[in-house]
């Protein structure tokens, strides 16, 4: 019977790669908090390590500094020491005089012993005492010597360690010294780097904050945009990591799936209404082939001896006919109320508004107002869903019948779009027109501008999300006291008109 | 019985509700016409007042309740009875609120309004 076509995908939707077609729940979980976490113990860590690092740079600038004070004194003490050797050599002074300068040498060096040691190590300072006292041992060697010429043996080797002694020192002094300055310029220069540093690090992580949760809100906001005009379909934001928002998203979610199903429930009772007012005219249309079938019955068993043949059969004849006419109301009752899933089927358009009109005639009978049907001949076949259909164009009708005062008039035309492949439906009335500012509102769920228990404003709504789905559009155009159309426009099949079985 | 015979149109735009009716209500030996259309029928009361208009109330171009403010607007003593397509409470005050002497809903039994019809012309005998 019907063509059955499935699986149509919605071109709109990337069904590809990447992360969108990961579920939230599996990707890798990296929070805002913990962002926020880690930049901080990254500041942290930053200052603790430079103030420790300057804490310990300025305590051992402190010995190097106390260390060169000392090594200076004890450095003019041996200087004197050998000023006093020389003067005892040349002229013969006394020599106690450079012993006494040695003897204070000494003193410092064992004094500050400690202080000396952490900068030169025990080794050195074992050595640099180990030459002051292999120094004083020869001076005391030439002042004990008897005469001139044994002073003048031990002459080579005391200079020798004197100035071994001396440079020694000196050596070391220097050495420091240098160090010490170098010390100075980066305990200058490491605060420099350690605010820029600071610096380029809070740029950062406020740019790439404030970028993210604005983007992400910015999502977020077209979201709800989205389930604003009534798309339920779940939201999956393209994050590679699991945070805040994606718990947000799931929140969304779950808010998502209750509003749809809310909505669904209400697309039920908005339904059940449509078809409380459909039954009033059913009722009706039922009756009249009910009632005739009855009168006739009744006659024909009443009349029956005095009823010629001719007149007996075109009363059985009138019953048959009456009983199949009541038949076909309960069968437009039962596809109207037909719950299910989108059944897609090929179908001949001209027929589905037809239909529709008839599904409506008692509206339009009661409200007075004139309906009036144009299609143009050889339409294309159409794909969709033959009630899901016959409700947008009932919905339609119903609307202008709403507005349309008695003996208002609705043109329904039926015609190929000038675009090629598809058709295009006009459903127009001469009544009051959609004001310009609520022109735009009027497709949004639950937007009515009629009396509570009249308009659900799901109607509109609900025969966009029809016609989308068909691939097709839905708009009006409205000249506020003139009237409103509304154009419908689906795209037409290929296939070959055959294939209908009517 | 030698009472005179009533004269009775029936109003209705399923045509075999006339077409069983004319039969079904000249047994008793009264002058019945049918109509589909209000006016038409309207233009005939127009030329002779009848004693007994049937009509439904949802039609076309006139509904039942305005033929029947206007029959009544022309002869005071004919009896009206409204053929309901669904008996509701609200229509059938409004019938009566009206002056229509009774209300039938379909589906009815040509007996049921033999019944009503009766009971009209037993008052418009009295
Ligand atoms: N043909 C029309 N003329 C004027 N206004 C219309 C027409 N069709 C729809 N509207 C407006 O659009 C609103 C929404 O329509 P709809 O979604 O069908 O909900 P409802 O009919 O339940 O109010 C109506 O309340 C009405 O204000
Ligand atoms: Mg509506």
């Amino acid at each position: 019977m019907d063509q059955h076509i499935t699986d149509i995908k919605d071109p709109d939707i990337d069904y590809g790669s990447e992360p969108e077609n990961i579920p939230l729940h599996q990707r890798p979980s990296i929070s805002i908090r913990a962002k926020i976490a880690i930049s901080f113990s990254l500041f942290f860590i930053l200052s603790f390590t430079v103030t420790v690092w300057s804490y310990w740079i300025l305590t051992k600038l402190e010995h190097k500094i106390e260390f060169l004070e000392i090594a200076d004194n004890y450095m003019v003490e041996i200087q004197q020491a050998r000023r006093f050797e020389k003067n005892y050599l040349l002229y013969r002074t006394d020599l106690d005089d450079a012993l006494g300068h040695l003897k204070t040498a000494d003193k410092i060096l064992k004094n500050n012993s400690e202080k000396i040691e952490k900068i030169l190590g025990p080794n050195h300072f074992n050595t640099m005492v180990s030459y002051m006292s292999k120094y004083h041992d020869q001076l005391i060697l030439l002042g004990a010597a008897e005469n001139d010429a044994a002073k003048e043996a031990i002459v080579p080797s005391l200079r020798q360690f004197g100035s071994q002694m001396v440079s020694f020192a000196t050596e070391f002094v220097e050495k420091e010294r240098i160090s010490v300055t170098r010390m100075f310029l980066l305990a200058k220069r490491v605060p420099l780097y350690f605010m820029s540093a600071i610096f380029v690090l809070m740029v950062f992580v406020l740019v790439f904050l404030t970028r993210q949760l604005l983007l992400t809100l910015n999502r977020f906001m077209e979201y709800t945009k989205r389930i604003g005009e009534g798309d339920f379909s779940p939201i999956t934001p393209a994050r590679k990591y699991r945070d805040e928002f994606t718990k947000l998203a799931e929140a969304f979610n779950h808010m998502i799936k209750e509003l749809d199903h809310k909505h669904n429930v209400l697309l039920e009772s908005h339904k059940l209404r449509a078809i409380g007012t459909l039954v009033a005219g059913v009722a009706h249309e039922l009756n009249n082939p009910l009632n005739n079938t009855l009168l006739t019955a009744s006659m024909l068993t009443e009349d029956y001896e005095a009823l010629s043949d001719e007149e007996k059969r075109e009363m059985i004849d009138d019953v048959i006919n009456e009983t199949e006419r009541a038949q076909r109301v309960v069968k437009n009752l039962l596809d109207f109320a037909r719950e299910g899933e989108t059944e897609m089927a090929l179908l001949k358009i001209d027929k589905i508004v037809e239909d529709s009109t008839r599904l409506v005639v008692n509206q339009v009978r009661f409200a007075k107002v004139d309906l009036t049907l144009d299609c143009e001949p050889n339409l294309p076949l159409i794909a969709g869903d033959e009630q899901k259909l016959k409700q947008v164009f009932v919905n339609l009708i119903l609307n202008a019948v709403d507005v349309l005062p008695p003996r208002g008039k609705i043109r329904i035309n039926v015609k190929k779009d000038k675009v090629p492949g598809y058709v295009l439906i006009t459903v127009e009335d001469n009544g009051p027109g959609i004001d310009e500012h609520i022109q735009g509102r009027i497709f949004e769920p639950f937007f009515t501008t009629k009396r509570r228990a009249k308009g659900t404003g799901l109607g509109l709504s609900v025969s966009r999300g029809i016609i989308k789905k068909l691939g097709g559009y839905i708009k009006l155009k409205s000249v506020p006291g003139k009237g409103t159309v509304f154009i419908v426009s689906l795209p037409a099949t290929d296939s070959p008109s055959e294939i209908m079985s009517k | 019985m030698n009472e005179q015979p009533l004269k009775i149109m029936v109003i209705d735009d399923e045509n075999i509700v006339g077409k069983r009716l004319k039969p079904a209500l000249e047994k008793t030996g009264d002058i019945v016409e049918a109509f589909e259309e209000g006016e038409t029928a309207l233009a005939r009361f127009a030329q002779e007042p009848f004693d007994i208009v049937v009509t439904d109330i949802r039609m076309e171009k006139i509904d039942g309740i305005e033929i029947l403010e206007r029959i009544l607007a022309k002869s005071q003593r004919t009896k009206v009875i409204i053929i309901t397509g669904y008996a509701t409470v609200e229509i059938a005050r409004e019938a009566l609120s009206k002056g229509a002497f009774d209300f039938i809903a379909k589906p009815f039994k040509p007996s049921d309004l033999r019944q009503i019809i009766e009971r009209a012309s037993k008052e418009l005998r009295s």
